[in-house]
């Protein structure tokens, strides 16, 4: 049985939010919110990053963006460099960001592992996540980019 | 604990009582003794200064004889005269004072002032006035004649008396001289008695003083001693205990002393002084704030018993937001409980106890949630025996259907504010009708959730600030909470299917899914094992007992007539969308339209409504689906002023509407002329839904209404579409 409410799947969301925001100074909106079920998949782009949490919730929080929209994000961060390292290492600092609001609001008893990062195919997370996972859609520009919150309590 | 050290007052400090008591005691001796001496001693100097003045009248009576003789002899006219006067004067004197020290009386003193002279107290002092009395009464005696100025005395008298004088003079001298030196060893003796009496007193003084220090020294210590071992006490006390403990005073400040695990309870550095309320105000949401502003102030006036208002206490198991030091948010459940603390009676704090019931709370909402799940399977296995199987199996299928409907609504980028407005509406259509099927079924878990998801969308849309993407994942969540239920209530549904060997669809496959249980749960459909048609719908049974149940929660009376002619033989998609039609259209005549008994009475109209749900087939496949009620009617005047106060309207706007107009809008979402929403009707929801399932079975709405006498809500279609 899952037992995260809205305030414990924000605080993954307002993460990206707030990554976004401290470098671009452009807001991120949630654009859709949904759960992954049978013909409905998580929304998989092409760089992906997750970090596993175990503890009183156990489970995963993936971010998946498109290349272009890191692209364009390092872009804005005036990075000169944008080959795949980059980028994934742009989807990492994400997904870090992710960890640190984690850790802020679930306690200090949530161990976080490090973020994993990974060039993905398009139903790479329909795979790996359980069905009812949340699934969020935000949008950064023109862009569309996915928060995929797949934990459940454990305790 | 008051009256206790009221007790021992005496007790506690007998010791220095005592002591001050012997030293007024004391003290009142010496004094007493001292006061009486120098009265003494004014007697004594009285008495030692006359006695001296007797040794001079005796030289001076021999003298003034003397001199009288000479006057005498020498017929000194003016001698005699002085001197018998002088002589007059002496005798007196020395006769008074000499009785005086033999009998005590009062006497001319040395400054010529009455004094009263005391008996001599001496054996030897008595003596020597006896001694002198034995010469004095015949001196005395031989001076008669010669007294009172009296010129009857004749020369051998004076011979006599002159003689007299001459052989006694010195004897009286010695007599007297020695009555002053005994008067003087007496006041001696008096004065050493005196000064013995103050050594003595300044000695009893001084000890008593000593004693009184040391003991109230040793009091001191001791109350020291015990005030350390209490504060110890205390301290150990507030380092063990679990609980968040400190005192609050009048003022809302904490006290002194807390214990030493409230600052991590509280999550933040505790200072002695420092002011609660602001504390507080950080942790809770303004409106437990506001509670517990009310709660504290009650406690701390003197007017309110302690008693009646502790369960009013607004801070048990009370949700907070916690920053610890680095800067995590704490997401736990605290309890704080005040009790008075009474001083003379009269309040001077409120003790305050701080539990971290997080726990507890959460083990509560866990057993909450098993209990909640336990309540659907029991719910599901009393259909199962209660209802047909059918029905409910129908209603396994539709629900599944209009969560999935639900989550690709959801799952559709929402670009815009109207996108986002038009999805709200089209989820809260699609809830209303589980809740309207649920209620049918009288499967209580859905519907109440249903009616709360529902209440929780409707404040998103009445709060005019748009859908956010906030609100979009809450719904997300709230449709997860939808699926928690139903999959509690599929799983036991397919269970007993199982296990009463009735058979079960294949499920459909579910993509992505890697977790089977609600692949399982969630798609089992199960077939109808009715062996044959029943005459009469079972719709009919359950929109017969929901329409009575709803009738009775709003303490209405009603007659429910329901014939659904060919129903049966429709497709089940019209069927299904009719169901919901009819469920949504009987709720809100039994809530809107048909009116208490006392309502109807008076407008004499029988006192039980009728309600009728009727179903004709008008040949060539067109059938008309028709509920109508004889309760209050459309009155387009009220839902005039409805829309106008709801903001939806203005004045202008409204009053430009024909009543034909108004009446149609009570299909627009939102539009509702109950003036409380309830769990049946209000919230401006069922007509929009019901419009939209008549568009599904592109069917055509026809309303007749009368104030105060009936509404009639048609639905013409074809089943050959």
């Amino acid at each position: 049985m899952k037992s995260i409410n809205d305030n414990d799947i924000r605080s993954f969301v307002d993460a990206v939010g707030s990554f976004f925001f401290h470098t671009t100074n452009e807001k991120v909106e949630i654009r859709a919110a949904y759960l992954v079920e049978g013909e409905i998949q998580a929304s998989t782009f092409d760089l992906t990053s997750y970090i596993t949490l175990s503890g009183d919730f156990s489970g995963r929080v993936y971010f998946s963006a498109p290349r272009v929209m890191v692209a364009h994000l390092l872009l804005a961060m005036h990075e000169l460099e944008r080959d795949d390292d980059r980028l994934l290492d742009a989807v990492g600092e994400i997904a870090n960001t992710i960890s640190g609001n984690a850790r802020k609001h679930f306690g200090e008893a949530m161990q976080i592992s490090v973020p994993v990062t990974q060039v993905t195919e398009h139903d790479w997370l329909n795979s790996v996540v359980s069905p009812h996972s949340y699934v969020i859609l935000v949008k950064w520009k023109q862009y569309r980019a996915s928060v995929v919150v797949d934990i459940q309590r454990t305790a | 604990m008051d009256k206790n050290s009221g007790q021992s007052i005496f007790a506690r400090y007998r010791k220095i009582i005592l002591a001050v008591i012997l030293f007024v005691v004391a003290d009142s001796v010496v004094i007493g003794i001292n006061f009486y001496n120098t009265y003494k001693a004014d007697e004594s100097a009285v008495s030692i200064n006359l006695s001296g003045r007797q040794r001079m009248l005796s030289q001076r009576m021999t003298k003034v004889l003397l001199l009288l003789q000479r006057s005498t002899e020498a017929q000194d006219e003016e001698g005699i005269v002085r001197n018998l006067k002088e002589l007059d004067l002496t005798v007196n004197l020395f006769n008074t004072t000499l009785k005086g020290f033999r009998d005590g009386d009062m006497v001319t003193g040395g400054d010529g002032k009455p004094a009263f002279l005391t008996q001599v107290e001496t054996e030897i002092s008595r003596q020597l006035v006896a001694d002198a009395y034995t010469i004095w009464d015949r001196y005395f005696d031989l001076l008669q004649p010669l007294l009172k100025n009296s010129r009857h005395y004749n020369a051998a008298q004076l011979e006599e008396a002159v003689a007299y004088a001459q052989n006694n003079n010195l004897e009286v001298l010695r007599l007297m001289n020695d009555l002053t030196t005994d008067l003087e060893v007496v006041a001696n003796k008096r004065a050493n008695m005196l000064r013995m009496v103050l050594i003595v007193g300044f000695v009893i003084a001084f000890m008593n003083f000593t004693y009184t220090v040391i003991v109230s020294i040793r009091d001191l210590m001791s109350g020291d001693r015990k005030l350390a071992e209490s504060r110890n006490e205390n301290v150990e006390i507030l380092a063990t205990v679990h609980e968040g403990l400190f005192l609050l005073s009048k003022d809302k400040k904490l006290g002194t002393q807390f214990s030493e695990s409230l600052p991590r309870m509280l999550h933040r550095e505790i200072k002695p002084g420092m002011d609660f309320m602001p504390i507080l105000q950080s942790m809770v949401s303004p409106e437990i704030y506001e509670s517990a502003m009310d709660y504290i102030e009650l406690l701390l006036g003197e007017r309110v018993k302690e008693s009646l208002v502790t369960s009013l206490n607004p801070l048990t198991n009370v949700p907070v937001n916690m920053v610890d030091k680095f800067g995590t948010v704490q997401n736990r459940y605290l309890s704080f409980f005040f009790n008075r603390a009474l001083v003379d009676g009269t309040i001077s704090h409120v003790l305050v106890t701080v539990q971290d019931v997080t726990d507890k709370v959460l083990l509560m909402q866990q057993l909450e949630q098993a209990k909640s799940k336990t309540k659907i399977e029991i719910e599901a296995l009393l259909r199962l025996a209660g209802s047909d199987f059918a029905s409910l199996q129908q209603f396994i299928d539709n629900t599944g259907q209009s969560l999935s409907q639900i989550n690709e609504k959801l799952s559709q980028p929402q670009e815009d504010e109207r996108a986002r407005l038009h999805t709200l509406n089209y989820i809260m259509r699609i809830i209303h009708g589980i809740k309207g099927e649920a209620a049918v079924l009288g499967i209580d878990v859905l519907e109440n959730y249903a009616h709360e998801s529902e209440q929780e969308l409707v404040a998103m849309r009445e709060s005019g600030h748009g859908v956010s993407g906030d609100q979009i994942l809450r719904i997300a969540v709230l449709l997860e909470g939808f699926y928690e239920r139903y999959s509690s209530l599929a799983a036991i549904v397919t269970r007993l299917a199982d296990a009463l060997g009735m058979k079960k669809a294949e499920p459909p496959p579910m993509d992505g899914a890697k977790d089977d249980k609600y692949a399982e749960n969630t798609n089992s459909v199960l077939q109808t094992l009715t062996p044959a048609e029943p005459a009469q719908h079972p719709f009919v049974g359950h929109i017969t007992s929901l329409a009575q149940r709803i009738a009775a929660d709003h303490g209405k009376q009603i007659e429910i007539s329901c014939q659904l002619e060919g129903f049966s033989s429709l497709p089940p998609d019209v069927t299904q969308e009719l169901q919901g039609i009819s469920i949504q259209l009987v709720r809100n005549a039994l809530t809107h339209g048909i009116e208490i008994p006392e309502e109807r009475v008076a407008h004499n109209k029988p006192k039980i409504g009728a309600l009728c749900i009727w179903c004709k087939y008008l040949g060539n496949g067109d059938y008309d689906f028709s509920v109508r009620d004889d309760g209050r009617g459309i009155v387009p005047e009220r839902l005039r002023n409805s829309l106008v106060k709801s903001g939806r309207l203005s004045m202008t706007e409204a009053a430009a509407l024909s009543d034909t107009e108004i009446a149609k809008l009570i299909f627009q979402p939102g539009v509702s002329s109950a003036a409380v929403a309830d769990k049946d009707a209000g919230h401006g929801v069922g007509l929009d839904a019901v419009m939209e399932k008549v568009k599904a079975i592109h069917g055509r709405m026809r309303v007749r209404s009368s104030p105060s006498m009936f509404t009639e809500f048609h639905v013409q279609f074809s089943a050959a579409r």
